[in-house]
């Protein structure tokens, strides 16, 4: 939907999985949509050097957010916003409604 | 001229400024060396954050580097004869969603330091504290505040239009306990 503007398929999944969950791992994004986790990683890393990603270590993994310091991040995720809502329902859904409170270890489901 | 191992970061900073300058790359210091240069280094960093205004290609930065001896580590700039580590976040040059517009010159005997102002480094860190609730960071807000003569007004503009007015009053309280005798 943004390729035209962000210039990859891999960079809009990126920004719209943290626009819709806040945060998210280099894992999670490409379990989410399929795809390997290099050109993810590839995609989070390039945003973390425009300026309009940052990461922070997390165990062993890298956790990337919004950088609240992007003068132009109430902009952009106003489009993201739009561009969200633009999504089939299904797929918003999964993005939107996943489980992020705690579960118990060993708890039987 | 100072040698880069003898120079201070201030100096260095300078110095790499005015080069880049020489070769039409504009850039601004921000970041942790701006809260060093407005405490009289009292917060200690090895960072010399300058800021690309114009987003210059990188390569041209890169070959205007390796002229004056520095190579690029994982997108840092680096120098056998110094511990400081030069790197070049892209612009534009901003506090939050505004941008920044007062910049102060400092002069040293190495080049004339262009560096962001003590009201907009104190915004800077404050983003930090506002963001992620960095202690750190309102340390380093704080220690600013009390080593320079800062826009209070302004700074309270800011954060109400950012939505972090409680943030600023924590900030606020905090400055004006510690320095009661200069609000007097």
């Amino acid at each position: 939907m943004l390729k035209p503007l962000l210039g990859s398929t891999g960079s809009e999944r990126v920004l719209i999985f943290i626009t819709a969950r806040g945060e998210a791992y280099p894992r999670e994004i490409s379990r989410f949509f399929g795809m390997g986790t290099y050109p993810i990683r590839k995609q989070l890393e390039k945003l973390e050097v425009g300026g309009i990603l940052v990461s922070q270590p997390k165990g062993r993994t890298l956790l990337y957010t919004f950088n609240p310091r992007y003068p132009f991040l109430k902009e952009l995720k106003e489009l993201l916003d739009k561009a969200l809502s633009f999504y089939p329902e299904d797929e918003r859904e999964k993005l939107i409604m996943n489980r992020r409170r705690p579960r118990r270890r060993g708890k039987i489901l | 001229m100072k040698s880069i191992n003898k120079m201070t970061q201030a100096e260095l900073a300078a110095y790499v400024q005015s080069h880049l300058r020489e070769k039409g790359i504009t850039v601004i210091l921000s970041g942790g060396a701006s809260v060093s240069i407005y405490t009289a280094n009292k917060y200690v960093s090895a960072d010399v954050d300058l800021i690309d205004v114009y987003s210059i290609e990188r390569n041209k930065i890169k070959i205007a580097m390796e002229e004056i001896g520095f190579h690029e580590k994982n997108r840092y700039f680096v120098h056998p004869n110094t511990k400081h580590i030069v790197e070049f976040p892209p612009g534009p040059l901003s506090v939050g969603e505004e941008s920044v517009t007062s910049i102060k010159e400092i002069k040293y005997s190495t080049g004339v330091l262009r560096v962001i102002s003590p009201t907009d480094c104190i915004k800077d860190r404050l983003v930090a504290y506002y963001f992620w609730n960095d202690q750190q960071s309102l340390a380093q807000a704080l220690l600013v505040a009390k080593h320079n003569r800062v826009n209070f007004t302004d700074i309270k503009r800011w954060s109400k239009a950012s939505g972090n007015l409680k943030g600023y009053e924590t900030f606020y309280e905090k400055y004006a306990s510690k320095n009661r005798s200069r609000l007097r």
